[in-house]
């Protein structure tokens, strides 16, 4: 009564190409990449646009994507073939296009014991010999039926469309979204010689959908033939229930050809002996992905059938496929049903289990050379998944790219491609291709820059040449490791301005390349210039003479990396600091304007009131970043606390705790659905930033009040510079058309601590010391249109201003 | 002290014998207590009679008087003694400049001050002025800021042009009343000090006429339109302020500069720190393993843990 079923080849519809098949080629292009070689199947793939979108935000790095997807979406014009090959394992496709298979060839075993092997058709004919454009009339009567080996074995038939009919049901089938016209290679208004045709007949029957196939044509007034492709369905046993089993990387059990003269007895045995082969083989097979809701579904599906037909099976296994597929499973491939004919239908499926992961590196031409980088350096940016052992996944790989794309700036193009492993039926390679940079690098970069007067307008006569100098050494033995340098003045008219260096050593994976810890030393030098925003003035001011605070030290530090956005940096700063006038004299102390005109000394700069301090210090920062972007907007909060604490090392022993507090919360007011091309939702976003000082605080160190990074509608340091300050922001973003508007309400506040900073520049420059401010803005691209109500002076202003507040 | 040289006080001399008589009494008087120097600030607005006070109680022209401009800077130092007593007046420039408070004459002022004992400050306004406005409350509180609100209890407020006649026909008395009631409201203000605190109730008013026009009783002292001879009242109520118990106002380093807030705390940084690493970085620490551990991951990353073959 159990009589077993099994369908050692593939179903699979021509138009649904095998999964590892020829890899195709998917490129996403972004614009500032340099490559531009493969840019044509950069095309309708959803898949690839997630890409793109993902890739835009991090990288400048051209990225391709050998994808193998099987998923329509993504090879929209493929004709695939799919060759089964005796095995009738997934994977070993390989290229070729077509290939009636090997092993093909149903059998029909008779009463119970029934063979069918569900054979995947190729569609052979429109792939091999691609139908000429020249036909001949049929030369017959109109509307006569003719048989198809009546049919002249020399003239090319034109088809003008085709049919089936289900004999055992009685019922023509046109609607050409059928599956039935899937397993044709023919097309209507294609030509094809009568041979041709008899091969599709041929294939047809042999493809285990069906008992028995004829073909007969319809003549047309026009010369064209009208086919018909009449069919018995093949049906087994009703069944109850379903299972799925993993058979990848198991030997296919291939049959043993019974001999045709047998005996009952004999034959009754060979059954029996595959029967138990079979359960054995059951028994063997790992348990699948396929969860147990899929499972019911299919059992549902099965009870409602009443007797399994072979669409029915061909329905289960797309169903099947969808649901790997769905979830990123790309190699995975339905690859025959067994048990048929009982109670419990089994579905063998290849996942596409990972048997190998090889990185290899290639040069400019794209030939396999030994790389510089060491292969633990890549591998620990890989996810697990992507291990041997592990169920090929698209994700896994798309992960991997972005991975090795973000935390490693090592290379110019990305691929990560899995293949057929020849040697391990079912198995799955995973190529990683990389392309190194190189390992020297040096650029000059120049930019214009408008810099922003009074009140945030631009002015013609702000127009400065700036730029930067940058040289790099990375990669160094292989490991990651980087020296670079770089120069930076925002004007070169005036680059003793604001010229700034910094040389900085980065030694990744200090604990050791394979310590999953990912902490890294950097050291470095540097030297920057600032105009000090505690020397300006209020708003009543007209000028106050600018100091400039230039720094130059040393700075040595360990950032230990939790995830990508949180980390924990602490290390070491030894710093000397200048204060120098607009003229670069080493000033002590600020200057300021009386109200009879003379200029007075104002607050001292310095600590040692030289002009000249050195300290060493402590800094430590943390940052606890779980934000996340849901459709565009970012989601979820940031905390930073920051500790310097000085060692009582330098000018007037130094010691001091300086501490700062930033909490941000953006909170999403609505659920929305999140996928690409989604409105993001509203964002409220709450901040406020504390900030105070214990001890020695020389009035560089003093926090400002004001500006576009603390209270908007205000100038850097406008309101005041103090020992403890507190800043609380409130800001409502509503999207608008693809990008957002807002309204914020902000206020600083210096607590009282502007006279406990020496000299109290807060006073001297006649500042409030504390002020709020509220506006509306909108943001296009990268620039943030504002505007914003001073609400010390009531007055309002419009402020263009690059990046986020927070 | 660089400013001065101790003369004799010969200036009394050139008083009214009565005044004179009232002087040496009243001196007298400090000796008893065993004061043998007094030191007195002037301060005060620009142009209200400072200077011409000094000159009035010194009784010769100790310090230059500038009526039509602010004079320099500098405070200057007048010292003279008699059998054994030093009185030192300190005259200062004004305070408000341009409508602001001089800082860097208020810096000056508090450096000269340095090391010096202060018992008087003669905070000068003018008589005939009507109205008080911010600028008052801003020298008040500079003085305030600068020596502490303990100088109020050693505070005398001189009202100057005391010679005038009321406008209106309101009575000298109840004017003079008026326009203390007002200035006294602006020190209370000024000086941070509560209504009902004992130090605003004892700020004396003095009136004082410095102008030659000044009319003169019989005994030829200089006298108020109410017919008290202001110089020995002045001399008696600054004597009745000195002879209180309240402790003179040392300047010293501490006092000028304020508290260093460069120093304060500093011996807890250590534990500051310690507090910091353990309540702040240690939880935040803690809050990102707990985010890494709840990430929420694909459900291809979570499907398989471990399915080796």
């Amino acid at each position: 009564m159990n009589s077993s079923f099994t369908a050692n080849h593939l179903i699979t519809t021509p138009t649904l190409p095998p999964p590892c098949r020829t890899s195709s080629y998917l490129k996403c292009q972004l614009p500032s990449s340099s490559s531009s070689d493969h840019t044509k199947d950069h095309s309708n793939s959803t898949l690839i646009k997630t890409l793109s979108t993902t890739f835009a935000l991090s990288s400048a790095a051209s990225i391709v994507v050998f994808s193998t997807s099987p998923l329509r979406s993504l090879l929209p014009d493929a004709s695939g073939h799919f060759s089964s090959g005796s095995g009738g394992n997934a994977g070993n496709g390989g290229n070729t296009g077509g290939g009636g298979g090997g092993g093909g060839g149903g059998w029909f075993g008779d009463d119970g014991s029934f063979w069918s092997r569900l054979f995947c058709l190729s569609p052979a004919i429109a792939a091999d010999e691609s139908p000429s454009p020249e036909w001949d009339s049929h030369g017959l009567p109109a509307n006569i039926v003719v048989q198809l080996n009546k049919l002249s074995g020399f003239k090319k038939y034109k088809i003008s469309d085709i049919s089936f009919f289900d004999r055992s049901r009685r019922v023509r089938i046109n609607a050409p979204d059928d599956s039935f016209f899937e397993l044709v290679s023919l097309r209507p208004g294609g030509v094809y010689t009568k041979s041709q045709l008899q091969k599709e007949v041929k294939t047809l029957a042999s493809c285990g959908m069906f008992e028995k196939v004829d073909m007969e044509g319809k003549t047309n007034p026009d010369g064209t033939i009208s086919l018909t492709i009449a069919f018995t369905e093949s049906t087994w046993q009703s069944a109850e229930k379903f299972r799925c089993i993993n058979v990848g990387l198991m030997a296919q059990s291939k049959p043993i050809e019974m001999d045709p003269d047998v005996t009952d007895k004999e034959r009754l045995e060979y059954y029996r002996s595959r029967e138990r082969n079979y359960k054995r083989r059951m028994e063997r097979a790992r348990p699948c992905l396929l969860p147990m809701s899929v499972h019911r579904e299919i059992a549902d599906m099965l009870r409602s059938q009443g007797a399994v037909s072979a669409r029915l099976l061909q329905r289960i296994r797309d169903h099947v496929q969808k649901w790997y597929h769905d979830e990123g499973y790309a190699c995975a491939q339905v690859v025959n049903f067994g048990n048929l004919n009982t109670q419990e239908v089994v579905c063998e499926v290849v996942e596409g289990d990972i048997t190998q992961l090889t990185i290899m590196f290639l040069d400019k031409l794209g030939n396999v050379v030994e790389g510089n980088t060491q292969i633990p350096v890549v591998q620990r940016e890989l996810p697990r998944q992507l291990r041997p052992g592990y169920v090929f996944n698209i994700e896994a790989a798309k992960q991997a790219l972005r991975n090795i794309n973000s935390s490693l700036a090592l290379f110019s193009k990305i691929e990560v491609n899995p293949k057929p492993d020849e040697k391990s039926e079912g198995g799955i390679i995973v190529e990683i291709k990389l392309k190194e940079l190189d390992q020297k690098t040096a650029e000059v970069s120049t930019e214009w820059s408008i810099v922003p007067g009074r009140g945030g307008r631009p002015t013609l006569a702000s127009l400065q040449p700036g730029g930067t100098v940058t040289f790099e050494h990375r990669n160094l033995q292989g490991l990651n490791r980087s020296v670079s340098g770089s120069v930076t003045t925002s004007n070169f008219f005036n680059p003793q301005d604001d010229l700034a260096f910094k040389l900085e050593y980065a030694h990744p994976y200090l604990d050791g390349v394979y310590d999953p810890r990912n902490r890294t030393l950097r050291v470095s030098c540097f030297n920057s210039r600032k105009q000090s925003p505690v020397f300006t003035g209020g708003p009543e001011v007209d000028e106050v003479p600018p100091i400039w605070v230039d720094r130059a030290g040393l700075k040595a530090n360990i950032t230990e990396n939790f995830t990508r956005q949180s980390k924990f940096t602490y290390g070491l700063v030894m710093e000397e600091i200048t204060t120098c006038d607009k003229s670069s004299h080493i000033c002590a102390s600020g200057q300021r304007v009386l109200p009879s005109g003379e200029i007075a000394d104002g607050p001292p700069t310095t600590l040692s009131g030289t002009g000249i301090d050195r300290m060493a210090f402590l800094q430590a920062n943390i940052t606890r970043d779980n934000t996340k972007f849901v459709n565009g907007a970012i989601v979820g909060e940031r905390n930073v606390f920051q500790v310097d604490q000085g060692l009582g090392i330098g000018s007037n022993v130094p010691f001091f705790n300086r501490h700062q507090l930033t909490i941000t919360r953006f909170i999403q007011l609505m659920q929305v659905e999140k996928a690409a091309g989604k409105p993001p939702p509203p964002v409220v976003v709450l901040h406020g930033h504390y900030a105070g000082c214990v001890g020695d605080l020389p009035s560089y160190d003093a926090f400002p009040l004001g500006g576009p990074y603390s209270v908007r509608g205000y100038n850097m340091g406008e309101l005041g510079a103090a020992r403890n300050i507190l800043e609380l922001a409130a800001e409502l973003r509503v999207p608008v058309k693809g990008t957002h508007a807002y309204a914020f309400v902000e206020h600083g506040n210096d607590l009282g601590s502007s006279k406990d900073v020496k000299g109290n520049p807060t006073e001297v420059y006649r500042r409030m010391g504390h002020g709020s401010s509220y506006g509306v803005g909108l943001k296009l691209g990268l620039v943030r249109t504002e505007y914003a109500v001073d609400h010390n002076s009531g007055t309002g202003a419009v402020f263009f201003r690059f990046g986020e507040r927070f | 002290m660089a400013s001065s040289i101790t003369r004799e006080w010969v200036g009394l001399k050139t008083f009214a014998p009565a005044t004179q008589t009232k002087l040496v009494e009243l001196l007298g008087r400090l000796e008893e207590k065993n004061v043998d120097k007094l030191t007195i600030l002037v301060m005060g607005k620009s142009g209200v009679g400072k200077s011409s006070t000094v000159n009035s109680i010194i009784g010769e022209r100790a310090v230059t008087i500038n009526p039509f401009q602010s004079e320099g800077l500098r405070p200057a130092m007048v010292s003279r003694t008699r059998t054994g007593f030093t009185i030192n007046i300190i005259d200062t420039p004004g305070l408000i400049e341009g409508g602001y408070i001089n800082d860097q004459a208020l810096e000056i002022i508090k450096h000269f001050l340095l090391n010096k004992t202060i018992d008087i400050l003669l905070y000068v306004d003018r008589l005939d002025t009507y109205r008080v406005d911010s600028l008052d409350k801003l020298v008040v509180r500079a003085i305030t800021d600068s020596f502490g609100k303990e100088i109020w209890k050693r505070a005398l407020i001189v009202l100057t042009h005391a010679q005038l006649s009321p406008p209106d026909g309101i009575p000298y008395d109840e004017f003079v009343s008026k326009r203390s009631e007002a200035l006294l409201k602006v020190v209370r203000q000024g000086a941070r000090l509560r209504k009902d605190d004992p130090v605003v109730s004892s700020i004396h008013f003095v009136l004082v006429e410095n102008s030659g026009r000044c009319n003169k009783n019989e005994s030829d002292e200089k006298v108020l339109p109410n017919g008290t001879a202001w110089i020995p009242n002045l001399v008696e109520k600054i004597t009745e302020v000195t002879t209180r118990s309240n402790k003179s106002i040392y300047v010293d380093k501490k006092l000028i500069e304020g508290p260093n807030p460069n120093q304060r705390g500093k011996i807890f940084i250590p534990i500051l720190f310690a507090l910091q690493y353990f309540f702040v970085i240690k939880p935040i620490e803690r809050a990102i393993k707990n985010d890494v551990a709840n990430e929420a991951k694909p459900l291809w990353a979570i499907r398989e843990a471990k399915r080796r073959f």
